[in-house]
């Protein structure tokens, strides 16, 4: 039965028809066929359901262990951030980037109702992927007679709800302390933040020496503290995801308090957030009386355009956590390399790698995606003298960064330092050629996008950045050691580097 | 510059996107006149503009801008020329005084010349109160003004606007047309696409009418009336492109 046009009900239909639309776009933009996407989850479900029954299999006869409890209960912390930093997203955009809420609100509609139906997205939207890659667990547990582990819907559900009402109360208390401007970038870097740590967190555990078993180990001395013992309530959320019914029904009776609280205290507040949004940017004029206008007009072309690229990324800090968290990822990359005993090796390689991947993403915000790019084209100024600006504005932020260090490794052992200072020279200026001869035009905002958007550039990034640290690597080794192999090894890199650059400049764009 | 030259010759310019947006158009315009551009949608007003700027390489023809072939010496046709498209893009992050020392520095222009004409139209503008805000802020009318003080910072000899009044309120749209009469009063050329007909018919000199690409008609206001059953330029307009919408 349909829902009345215009009630809540109404309207929760069409919030989660548009999230569904949303998630069923591709890399363009368009919608995929609706059996194909449903074929794709179907088929995805089906491998989660075989990982579970034999990860559940394994476990056997522990299923009902209350150690358990311990466990789930820490990855129930952990996916908890990791929901926050989703429904903080969530709240950012529901509030300041979807433009219906102007329509919404004057509509006939109750305020309530709409913040209810938003809230109730964000809830949906949270908690869908974990229900999807948990669900596979409390069905097979099910089949397997251990009908407790049902309380993983009801716990995942109980947990996106507190989170999205918490991302809420956030973003609306920003909003009212920082202003809609500074919120939206606060929020959007606390999002990504939160979920960075989390990673890096959990590549601590592997980063760690043990066999194996310091994960364990931890939880057993924990178990054998008071505090932090099995009947401790503190695993009270690990019980309720596993059955037991008084902690369970408390999660969720907690949940439904929290969203009927966060809807009836907070739904004006939420029209008036969003009356703030949209003057978001809007900074009162200057009053009269103010300083006088300063103007800095620069004699040289180059140096007008280096500063200006430098001012919209320093003014964009969303974008800047962006590319930060970008090398962030690249961290277990290195983790490996670290963990070894040959640090002037890894450094080579570490560095290398590093401002390679910076450069790249440096080069795509400043030369692929510049704002206004009829106005460069229709500008008299030297296009070479336009993209040597542009290269260098991308390029020296990453030796900049890497100065120092280098600086360091130089005065220790000079050879080595010369050595990574030439492999992060060629790889940084490898990196902005790559972007300079086969970026394609694209806005910021598809920065986290610009793998998929522009698949060839990328893989040329990629496997630049990977031959001029492997160069790092080998250079720097065979300073240090006599190996027949390390030559040829090194000029195979070498030439694969290079490879790559005639590849990209064989394939390069030609101005329109 | 060759001063004996018009301010615009385009001979046999031509632009196909699968079919033809321009299509063999033939137009001059003199230096020192205020010429509308106008036509129904999608007839190449936008196409031609931006062949002229050098944003979009013609097929075929030749677009000669102050006496510089634009194919031979890109740069030295648009150093005499700004062009402001419909919906100009800033720099969000920019403040008005950093895109105008930005524009400054692509045109190449000095210090000591470009600081005392920014300040000028900042305040002629009204911008000089809001020269120290993000532009990504101001409204569709702000930007519009902020991208005309770009346009003019470098005192280009030929001023090339697309639908400039679009989105404009009313005592902005009277500042810009101020702005574009004044622009030929000094000896300047301006040439302009519009929907608004009222626009053309009040501030131009000579308008050309271009449906599929090519110049049907051309002339004065009482050239073109005399071409048609007279009234006003919307039913010579409108006669003239056949009941075209606009």
């Amino acid at each position: 039965m349909s829902a009345a046009p215009g009630s809540a009900r109404w309207l929760l239909a069409h919030e989660l028809r548009l999230a569904w639309h949303g998630g069923g776009l591709n890399k363009q933009g368009k919608r995929r066929p609706a059996l194909r996407t449903f074929i794709f989850w179907a088929v995805a479900s089906a491998l989660l359901h075989l990982l579970a029954f034999f990860a559940l299999r394994k476990l056997g006869g522990h299923m009902d262990d209350a150690f358990l409890a311990i466990p789930v209960t820490v990855m129930l912390v952990v996916c908890s951030t990791f929901m926050l930093s989703s429904a903080l997203t969530g709240c950012v955009t529901a509030l300041f980037e979807r433009g219906d809420l102007d329509l919404l609100l004057s509509s006939p509609l109750p305020t309530r109702s709409i913040f209810t139906v938003r809230l109730l997205g964000i809830v949906t939207v949270t908690a869908a992927p974990y229900l999807f890659l948990a669900g596979p667990f409390a069905n097979v547990a099910l089949v397997l007679g251990h009908p407790g582990w049902l309380g993983l819907y009801v716990m995942i559900c109980a947990c996106a709800m507190l989170m999205a009402c918490a991302g809420m109360l956030l973003t609306l208390a920003l909003v009212r302390v920082l202003g809609a401007r500074r919120t939206r970038v606060v929020a959007q870097v606390l999002a990504a933040v939160a979920g960075a740590l989390l990673f890096l967190l959990s590549q601590a555990y592997n980063f760690m020496h043990h066999g194996g078993d310091a994960g364990p180990g931890l939880l057993g001395q924990l178990a054998s503290q008071s505090l932090f013992g099995l009947d401790s309530a503190l695993w009270l959320p690990g019980r309720a995801l596993l059955g037991a019914p008084v902690p369970l029904l408390a999660a969720a009776l907690l949940a439904g308090l929290a969203f009927a609280l966060t809807v009836g205290r907070t739904h004006r507040f939420f029209a008036q957030g969003v009356q703030e949004a949209a003057g978001a940017g809007r900074a009162p004029a200057r009053p009269a009386g103010a300083p006088r206008l300063r103007l800095r007009f620069r004699r040289s072309l180059f140096d007008t355009v280096v500063v200006k690229e430098w001012r919209l990324i320093a003014r964009d800090p969303h974008l800047i956590a962006q590319v930060l968290l970008q090398l962030v990822y690249l961290v277990p990359l290195l983790l490996p390399i670290l963990n070894g005993n040959a640090v002037g090796p890894a450094l080579g390689a570490g560095l290398t790698l590093l401002c390679s991947s910076l450069a790249g993403s440096l080069c795509w915000i400043v030369i692929s995606a510049e704002d206004a790019p009829d106005l460069l084209l229709s500008a008299p100024a030297p296009r070479r003298t336009l993209q040597l600006a542009k290269l260098a504005a991308a390029t020296m932020p990453p030796l900049l960064l890497v100065a120092l260090p280098l600086l360091w490794l130089t005065v220790r052992t000079p050879l080595t330092g010369l050595l990574v200072a030439f492999t992060v020279c060629a790889a940084v200026l490898s990196a902005g050629l790559i972007v300079l001869w086969v970026g394609r035009p694209a806005p910021r905002s598809d920065f986290q996008m610009r793998g998929k958007s522009n698949f060839l550039c990328t893989v040329l990034e990629l496997i630049s950045s990977l031959c001029w640290g492997g160069l790092g690597w080998l250079l720097v080794t065979l300073s240090a050691q006599d190996a027949d192999w390390l030559p040829f090894a090194a000029a195979a890199m070498l030439a694969g580097a290079l490879g790559v650059l005639l590849l990209a400049w064989l394939l390069r764009r030609r101005p329109g | 510059m060759n001063a004996d030259s018009p301010a615009l010759r385009l001979r046999a310019l031509r632009k196909s996107f699968g079919r033809p947006a321009v299509d063999g158009l033939d137009l001059t315009v003199r230096r020192g006149e205020l010429y509308a551009l106008l036509g129904p949608n999608g007839a190449g007003k936008t196409t031609t503009l931006r062949m002229v700027t050098g944003l979009l390489a013609p097929d075929a023809g030749d677009v000669e801008v102050l006496g510089v072939d634009l194919a031979r010496d890109p740069a030295g046709a648009k150093r005499g020329m700004a062009y402001l498209p419909d919906d100009p893009l800033l720099y969000g992050k920019l403040k008005p005084t950093e895109y105008l020392e930005f524009v400054a520095g692509l045109w190449g222009i000095r210090a000591e010349d470009a600081e005392p004409r920014a300040r000028c139209l900042l305040d002629w503008l009204d911008l000089a109160k809001h020269a120290h805000e993000l532009t990504e802020g101001f409204s569709r009318g702000m930007k519009q003004k902020l991208a005309l003080a770009g346009a003019l910072i470098h005192e280009p000899e030929l001023l090339i606007l697309d639908e400039p009044l679009t989105g404009l309120d009313a005592a902005a749209a009277r500042q810009v047309k101020d702005l574009l009469v004044s622009h030929v009063d000094q000896g300047g050329t301006v040439i302009l696409t519009t929907h608004i007909l009222e626009v053309a018919e009040r501030l131009a000199q000579r308008i050309g009418i271009i449906r599929q690409g090519r110049l049907i008609a051309e002339g004065t206001l009482a050239e073109l009336r005399a071409r048609t059953d007279g009234g006003t330029l919307e039913d010579v307009f409108l006669q003239l492109t056949a009941g075209q919408p606009t």
